[in-house]
């Protein structure tokens, strides 16, 4: 316990350390506090904000934003993989639409969605869905794909059915892609989340950060921007955790646990 | 053999139904589009999105825009892959510096990058500059990590031998580590160019100063629905443009392919 502790702080120190000289910076004059404001001031508006509403409320609904719509995707883009990788009529007619799509920038489709669907969470949602669907359709396409043959023939020769095939062949086998679309899926989900936010909306982290930055109130500005960086920080880690507890009986694991031991 | 046969007589079934199904799609948009099924704003016909391509390319609008873009994803890329790699080698190498870059990288590499661009225009002015950063900004951790996760597993054998072989140290980082780092870098990159498109072109899309995104907006804003859909074909067709392009860099440069 002590020796984690200990262990954080090894870790945190070098954030620390900058912050020191950042904040003794900006004390002695050494930088303009109106391009760059003290780490003290940021605090002190984080803390301002974190007691009040604003922050809270719109960082809730850009969150929202973001989830609602990776978890549509997952759901939906789980069985289009499936689909696309177990049937080659199915994958003909999807996969010239998905290659096409997968290398298009998305937010590029946010002009297209406020000009059907206005300005507001359907169209943040959508915006969100329609880009987290295509790394999650790849990789489960890849995992079922990598099925290997002999596991399918042994379950077949053991009469399994197709809906035994799916959930206790296919779907376990592509678990480990679908988590590494789902965390590929998630950073794409707050970036747009955000840049829709930023391109036309009324609510959201996003805009917000926008009016701080245009009031020239620009120590609430940074707070707000370091509330988006710990929170995308911590949903990653929780996303890590889920997928290292889902995958407990998967070889990379131990892998990955020195992964994340580095 | 047959069985060869069988599988070139369905790769053929599969492309056959590919052409069909965006056919169908092409048409079916037509003619909706046609028979006044959805409002012109909505959905423009296919016709009317071709000649807004066409005329923007005829009065030059369309490949000054996606010039400015270009210029300002690679510039920062390139900016990024400089950083990227110096530093993922630099922690590979050094346990100081690796002590001191991780928590930085590890609570910025899951950021939403975007956020940072009203920080990113106050630092660095609304032109060219402030998408740039943003853009290296965006795209350097996947670089940096990428880089460092090789150098950290160069054989040990290499660096040995090439020293009792009387090598240099710069020597060993140029003839050693960084060659074995290619395949990784390689596979960063082809995560680094679709983040660098994307970050210039959300960049412009909400700070404006011209560009395919600026465009776009403005577009957009004027209920000019044509050109807004004639500029997201372009952008689908240059990231499909640069992917492919990428593929075949890989395959051009066979040591740059991962061996895995």
């Amino acid at each position: 316990m002590l020796r984690s502790i200990a262990g954080a702080t090894m870790r945190l120190l070098p954030i620390a350390i900058v912050l020191a000289i950042w904040q003794a910076a900006a004390s002695l004059r050494l930088v303009d506090t109106a391009f760059l404001p003290a780490p003290a001031g940021v605090a002190r508006a984080l803390g301002d904000l974190l007691s009040g509403h604003e922050i809270r409320d719109n960082l809730l609904v850009t969150l929202f934003r973001a989830l609602a719509g990776l978890v549509l995707a997952t759901v939906s883009g789980v069985w289009f993989g499936i689909g696309m990788a177990r049937s080659w009529v199915f994958n003909a007619i999807v996969s010239p639409l998905v290659g096409a799509t997968y290398s298009l920038p998305k937010t590029a489709i946010v002009p297209l969605l406020i000009l059907w669907f206005g300005i507001g969470s359907t169209m943040g949602i959508l915006a969100v869905y329609l880009t987290c669907l295509l790394p999650i359709i790849v990789q489960t396409y890849h995992g079922v794909r990598a099925t290997p043959a002999v596991v399918i023939w042994s379950a077949q020769s053991m009469g399994a059915g197709p809906r035994k095939m799916l959930w206790q062949v296919f779907l376990p086998h592509a678990l480990p892609d679908i988590f590494t679309g789902l965390r590929i899926a998630l950073g794409f989900a707050l970036v747009v989340a955000i840049s829709a936010e930023m391109i036309a909306s009324t609510s959201g982290i996003g805009r917000l950060i926008f009016m701080y930055g245009e009031s020239g109130a620009y120590d609430y500005m940074f707070a707000a921007v370091a509330s988006v960086v710990i929170a995308a920080f911590l949903i990653d880690r929780a996303l890590l955790r889920l997928s290292a507890r889902c995958l407990r009986w998967h070889e990379s694991q131990a892998v990955a646990d020195i992964g994340a031991a580095v | 053999m047959s069985d060869a046969a069988g599988e070139r007589t369905n790769r053929l079934r599969g492309h056959a139904l590919s052409i069909l199904s965006v056919g169908v799609i092409l048409i079916a948009w037509e003619a909706a589009a046609r028979a006044k099924l959805v409002p012109d704003l909505f959905l423009p016909s296919v016709s009317a999105v071709l000649i807004a391509l066409r005329d923007g390319i005829a009065d030059g609008s369309l490949p000054l825009d996606l010039g400015v873009s270009l210029y300002r994803a690679f510039a920062g890329l390139l900016l990024a892959s400089f950083v990227g790699v110096a530093a993922g080698i630099a922690m590979a190498r050094s346990t100081l510096i690796r002590w001191f870059l991780d928590p930085f990288v590890g609570l910025a590499f899951p950021a939403p990058k975007i956020a940072f661009l009203p920080i990113f225009i106050l630092w660095f002015g609304i032109d060219h500059l402030s998408k740039i950063m943003l853009v290296a900004f965006s795209s350097v951790f996947p670089i940096i990590i990428a880089t460092y996760s090789a150098a950290i597993s160069v054989n040990p054998l290499l660096i040995w031998s090439s020293l009792s072989l009387g090598s240099s140290r710069p020597m060993i980082m140029w003839r050693v580590i960084l060659p074995a780092c290619y395949p990784r870098i390689f596979a960063a990159f082809r995560v680094a160019v679709p983040v660098a498109l994307i970050t210039a072109f959300t960049a412009e899309m909400v700070a404006g100063g011209g560009g395919m995104g600026a465009t776009l907006m403005y577009a957009q804003r004027f209920f000019d629905s044509p050109t807004v859909f004639a500029y997201i074909v372009t952008m689908l067709a240059v990231g499909l443009a640069f992917d492919k392009a990428m593929l075949a860099l890989r395959d051009r440069f066979p040591s740059w392919r991962e061996s895995s």
